[in-house]
């Protein structure tokens, strides 16, 4: 049906383990994959496809979930199942592990700079998210511990021009948190899915968020700032967040994970029944009542669940996805003429 | 039927022994439901005392941890102690805000949880494991 996405190239990254998560430098040139087999791997292009630069082998004693790379693009981040957040440097002869971030009782799901540079936040399934603050020094302090979920939080991600961060838990619910007088609190609670929400994507503007779940639906939630047009309710000083779109009926399995394209505006989700979609807002789109149609879908993306997909920061339309099978795949992804 | 009337030959008679054990199950029932209550209150009490004592053992010792690192760093006036002594003086202050008495204020949970998080989040700054358990069985604290 929809040949939007096309496949440019596949890898066996990860080898006979699972690979669980990617991560395009800011820059777009390098990708960083992580895996079951304990390893996070650097992949950069080499002629037509794209080879393996670096494997990170050292730093942890179980699977890496999560990897994330700092603004700057000279730090990369590490989450694992093993309690840790290794923290590498970018160095003349490749990546060196200059800090081990511990705390969490049990496995850290996700890992997320914020777009200062200055603050990291880690989430685990002991139901707790971190924030962390590393100085000049590179020395990073715990600033805050969060204990808001009643359950595994599986997602960390920070607003792309605010200092503020989502969490997205096995509770069903999204959390938001700012900073108030040197602590850190939840400001708000996203309720609606009905199922663990495994991934979060702010847009380009951060006036909206989107969130994928166990319940095969995707959200997108609005915020509406006190003194708002539309007459939506806020307390005190924080914005109200309200589900404005939800997308239903996609989706056979559950959606582990959702990238919004901040230059294109496209949407595209994983999905544990091996399918790759990508959605655009459409034409008769309003921005209160935001419609979105399926622009791509290629069901068999991969022979297993995906659990990834993410979109090249500079280049528009490339698309990396990762799958329980072991495997990295690139797309090219073209708007189709109508929507 | 008429009221009060002594039993004696006659259709009352009957009646009591035909109902006898009906009355007996009722009477029985609401012996078996006395004792129950009185049994189930004194668990309850039993059981909410165990917890009480648990979560203020908890809370003692985080108490008694900050306090004395409080006391430890009170002579470091630098730039990177007075962070670690300002989260320490939230702890406590966050400790001595906590209302014991009221077992029904609602924000119970939530305040026991942002005390255990900022408890964590001391430990981290200090570099010391927060993984010690309050218990009967085993000795106290190791820090």
């Amino acid at each position: 049906m929809k040949e939007a996405l096309q496949p440019l190239c596949r890898v066996a990254a990860h080898p006979e383990a699972r690979c669980w998560f990617l991560a395009w430098s800011p820059g777009g040139g390098l990708l960083a994959s992580c895996g079951g087999d304990r390893t996070v791997r650097l992949w950069a292009r080499e002629g037509p496809g794209w080879a393996c630069r670096a494997v990170l082998g050292e730093g942890h004693q179980r699977t890496v979930r999560r990897v994330a790379w700092s603004p700057c693009g000279s730090y990369l981040a590490s989450a694992s199942f093993d309690a840790t957040t290794c923290i590498w440097k970018k160095g003349d002869d490749g990546f060196e592990c200059v800090t081990t971030l511990e705390g969490h009782e049990n496995e850290v799901k996700s890992v997320a700079w914020a777009p200062s540079g200055n603050l990291l936040a880690t989430c685990s399934r002991d139901k707790s998210v971190w924030v962390w603050e590393v100085d000049e020094e590179e020395e990073y302090e715990c600033v805050s511990v969060l204990n808001s979920h009643t359950q595994d939080v599986k997602h960390v991600v920070w607003h792309p021009n605010q200092e503020l961060l989502a969490s997205a838990s096995y509770d069903d619910t999204v959390k938001l948190y700012r900073e108030e007088e040197d602590d850190w609190v939840c400001c708000a609670t996203l309720e609606g899915h009905e199922s663990t929400v495994w991934s979060l994507a702010f847009d380009r503007s951060g006036e909206r968020l989107a969130s994928c779940s166990d319940d095969k639906t995707v959200r997108i939630w609005q915020q509406y700032k006190p003194g708002n047009e539309e007459g939506v309710a806020c307390s005190g000083t924080d914005p109200t967040w309200k589900c404005v779109c939800n997308l239903s009926g996609y989706h056979s399995r559950t959606i582990y994970d959702v990238a919004w394209c901040h230059l294109t505006g496209a949407l595209a989700t994983a999905c544990g029944d091996d399918a790759i979609r990508v959605f655009e807002e459409s034409a008769s789109s309003t921005p209160q009542q935001p419609t979105f149609s399926l622009t791509a879908h290629v069901p068999r993306a991969h022979s297993q669940d995906v659990n990834c997909v993410a979109w090249n920061p500079k280049e528009p339309g490339l698309l990396a996805s990762c799958s329980d099978d072991g495997e990295i795949a690139f797309w090219k992804y073209q708007r189709p003429e109508v929507c | 039927m008429a009221a009060a009337a002594p039993p004696g030959p006659g259709p009352d008679m009957f009646e009591e022994i035909v109902m006898a054990e009906h009355r007996f199950h009722g009477e029985g029932y609401q012996e078996g439901y006395a004792e129950g209550r009185h049994a189930g209150a004194a668990e309850g009490r039993r059981h909410g005392a165990r917890h009480g004592a648990r979560v203020g053992a908890e809370i003692g010792s985080y108490l008694g941890f900050a306090l004395t690192w409080q006391c430890l760093l009170r002579k470091c006036t630098d730039e990177k102690n007075s962070k670690k002594r300002k989260a320490l003086d939230s702890l406590i202050g966050m400790i001595q805000k906590f209302p014991y008495e009221d077992a029904t204020y609602e924000k119970l949970q939530e305040d026991l949880e942002k005390i255990r998080g900022k408890f964590k989040q001391v430990c981290s700054m200090l570099n010391i494991q927060s993984d010690f358990r309050v218990s009967t069985e085993r000795s106290s604290l190791t820090f």
